[in-house]
């Protein structure tokens, strides 16, 4: 669902595929800082629009098919269709092992998975990288786009977009399970 | 004039901003605290503050401490204990007769504040800001608001105590560019939030909490180490005056604990079940550290996820500011410099802070004091339930309020008239796993398969409390929706669940005792496995056929069904295989 403002111009940004989060952060906190409602000539319908913008602008997928007006695709890229299995049964596994460490309620039920969880760890360090070196081949493809915008092929701009956002979806997945290892 | 309010588990304080300082409001006696507890007398007299502390050791029954535990909670939810109820119905307390709604108990907590307030200012004070902790949720915010209202307030705003705090701390350094961390640990909630301070503007990044972890779980683990010293038995079965003169002590001590080394606890003619004993043992801070390291432990994984939610790391952080009583524990400090990897900034009055925070953000309200911004964020997510029983998010954690987003629906068939829609808040992938506040349903213009088009959009305050709005594309219209409390809709749920207790009231006791011992029996006996597995050439032959021969003995005792013997059999395993864990754990770790 687009919204019906333009975000680069409700925050006053150049109309480009590459943006800094602290051009958009330091334009969004100047902005938020007059509009929310609790300042005088604050704005609550404003203020709201203006979070949907930053929303939008935050996210390189999204900028993009904004900028662009392409749609999510239904066919994965062909990196997004290698990692998927990988992502997916690493999450899986994961999930698995973590309910296991929850539910397990003495000292040795626990202990037995302390090698699995360790494992459990490097690999979740081992595909982060990966996906870390992806995500940096993204954002040099962001950066020759950005270098000839406005010209641009709108499929190759579809599939970018499409690969940030796997890109970014997966890395938080990945972050949340290295995270619950580190809390325990 | 807005008042600023800090609704505290333990205590609670008013302030206004008076000639462009904020300033805490005494009562008649000068204190600026006032416990937040409630007496109910016999006679109809309700007494708040001290003297209705004084009245809890001699009527525990009439007297309500704590009662911030229960807002906006239901029967059954994790941390509500010591109280009956019908599971899934909202928290109620039985006092003299009548059912409390904690909501009535706190706004009398509030009208007292009001007239502290009113007593000094001479004037009516009838606008507030009123604080509460940044994890609280949907429902207990706006239980939170309705308490406010029942005394009278006209509630200008939720504020979540973290940021009020740091907005007590930053004013001073509005022109600096900082990230600070507020660690928040107060009587009965604990709030993690990181926050940018730029140019006037106060931004929270993420916030993170557990709202049942606070000096309460700290002074029970303390009572419980005083009864076990005392030889007093299990805590839960003294009178329950003794219990609460117990619970004094252990706070007393915890407070004292965190500049003495040692003390000694007297508790002379304390009632026990048969006669009263006389108590006299010798505490030492070790003592109490030994027992409360684990609870303020837990405060660690909030932490954790807080700086990983902010994109911030440890070494960015300019300031880890604490409040809240519970940080003047050395132990709490300790955690926090072990945490963070620095040194906390202690300049912050503990108590003091929040309400001074809340007493400024009734200043920026009024228009008073400018060029201040606080941009809040909601710390859960909002979502929907999908067909396959999973969580959709539409407004993801730690996103800035006020806010708004939506979703489209359709007709699933043609001429559909609507569709119940239930709506959670939590973190969890699995719908049933979140707080359901509750449900609605969509109303669809009648219209072929996939023609209607209605829209959904969730809207935060700056409160931080939903609201919904239909909106029906097709014909233009916008109607807000009402939710259902999820008490309404879930009666039925409400019922399974009550069958299901019952059925369990008629088990055979034994029985259930079995299904314990063998659900223990069926982890052990997989873990000794892999154990020896992992462990295999590293242990004594000896060692590896007294383990196995316990082993068996379990399985055996197991498949004869025979409770007793299964119990022993288990606890022989249990001993023969305690320098397994710590094997195994040194192994993994290398």
């Amino acid at each position: 669902m687009f919204p019906l403002v333009d975000p680069f111009e409700l925050l006053g940004l150049r109309r480009r595929p590459l943006l800094s989060e602290e051009e958009i952060g330091s334009a969004y906190r100047k902005m938020a800082g007059n509009l929310h409602p609790d300042q005088e000539g604050g704005d609550e319908g404003r203020f709201k629009e203006l979070g949907e913008a930053a929303a939008i602008l935050r996210d390189p997928a999204r900028r993009l098919r904004f900028l662009s007006g392409v749609r999510p695709g239904s066919i994965p890229p062909p990196e997004a269709a290698d990692l998927f299995p990988r992502v997916a049964s690493l999450t899986h596994e994961a999930d698995d092992l973590l309910a296991r460490h929850a539910t397990a309620s003495n000292p040795l039920a626990k202990a037995v998975l302390a090698a699995p969880l360790r494992k459990l760890s490097a690999d979740l360090d081992l595909l982060l990288m990966t996906i870390g070196q992806w995500q940096s081949r993204l954002n040099e493809h962001l950066g020759i786009l950005d270098a000839g915008w406005p010209d641009h092929d709108p499929e190759v701009v579809a599939d970018l977009a499409d690969s940030l956002s796997y890109a970014t979806r997966w890395e938080s997945q990945l972050r949340e399970r290295k995270l619950a290892l580190e809390c325990l | 004039m807005i008042a600023g309010i800090d609704l505290g588990t333990t205590n609670s304080l008013i302030g206004v901003y008076e000639s462009g300082f904020p300033t805490l409001l005494a009562d008649p006696d000068g204190n600026r605290l006032t416990p937040s507890v409630v007496h109910y007398a016999d006679d109809g007299t309700i007494l708040v503050g001290r003297e209705a502390r004084r009245m809890e050791a001699l009527h525990p029954g009439s007297t309500v401490s704590s009662v911030k535990r229960y807002m906006g909670r239901r029967f059954g939810d994790e941390g509500i204990e010591g109280i009956e109820g019908q599971k899934g119905k909202p928290v109620t307390l039985p006092i003299n007769g009548q059912d409390l709604t904690p909501e009535e108990v706190s706004s009398e907590i509030l009208k007292r504040l009001k007239t502290i307030a009113e007593e000094r200012v001479a004037t009516p004070v009838t606008r507030a800001v009123i604080t509460v902790p940044a994890y609280f949720n949907d429902a207990q915010r706006a239980a939170t608001k309705r308490a406010g209202e029942m005394a009278g307030f006209t509630v200008e705003r939720i504020l979540a105590e973290p940021t009020a705090a740091a907005l007590a701390f930053g004013l001073d350094k509005l022109k600096d560019r900082s990230t600070v961390a507020v660690y928040d640990l107060g009587g009965g909630t604990f709030d993690l939030s990181i926050l940018r301070l730029d140019e006037g503007v106060f931004e929270v990044l993420s916030t993170q909490g557990d709202t049942q972890l606070g000096g309460d779980d700290l002074d029970e683990a303390i009572a419980g180490l005083i009864a076990t010293k005392a030889a007093l038995g299990e805590e839960g079965d003294l009178p329950p005056e003794s219990r609460i003169r117990l619970r004094e002590a252990a706070r007393e001590a915890k407070e004292l604990l965190s500049t003495e080394e040692s003390l000694t606890v007297r508790l002379p003619f304390l009632e026990r079940s048969e006669g009263s004993t006389s108590l006299e043992i010798l505490l030492d801070r070790k003592e109490i550290e030994a027992v409360c390291e684990p609870i303020v432990r837990r405060t660690r994984s909030h932490c954790l996820r807080s700086l990983e939610d902010a994109g911030v790391k440890t070494g960015d952080l300019d300031q880890v500011i604490l409040v809240g009583g519970s940080t003047r524990m050395p132990l709490v400090q300790r955690v926090v410099r072990e945490v963070f990897g620095k040194e906390p900034d202690l300049s912050l009055h503990p108590d003091e802070a929040v309400a001074i925070g809340a007493v400024l953000q009734g200043a920026i309200l009024e228009g008073t004091l400018r060029n201040v911004a606080l941009l809040d964020v909601t710390p859960l997510s909002l979502g929907i339930e999908t067909f396959g029983g999973l969580m959709n998010v539409i407004i993801p954690r730690n996103t800035t309020i006020p806010t708004k987003a939506g979703e489209m629906f359709t007709n699933a068939v043609a001429g559909q008239s609507g569709m119940t829609i239930t709506v959670l808040q939590g973190e969890r992938e699995m719908a049933a796993d979140n707080w359901r506040l509750g449900s609605f349903k969509i109303p669809f213009p009648p219209a072929a398969k996939g023609a209607a088009r209605v829209g959904v959009q969730f809207s935060l305050d700056a409160d931080g409390i939903l609201q919904v709005l239909a909106r029906d594309t097709a014909a233009g219209t916008e109607k807000i929706v009402e939710i259902k409390s999820a008490v309404e809709v879930s009666d039925e749920a409400v019922e399974a669940m009550l069958a299901g207790s019952l059925e369990h009231a008629f088990e055979d006791l034994d029985a259930r005792i079995f299904t314990e011992a063998r659900l223990k029996a069926e982890e052990m006996l997989p873990a000794v496995e892999s154990a020896l597995g992992q462990l295999a050439g590293e242990l004594p032959q000896e060692e590896i056929v007294q383990i196995q021969k316990k082993s068996s003995e379990v399985t055996s005792a197991l498949q004869a069904g025979e409770t007793a013997r299964l119990k022993q059999a288990l606890t022989a395993l249990d001993q023969a295989t305690q320098t397994l864990a710590t094997k195994l754990i040194e192994k993994a770790m290398g």
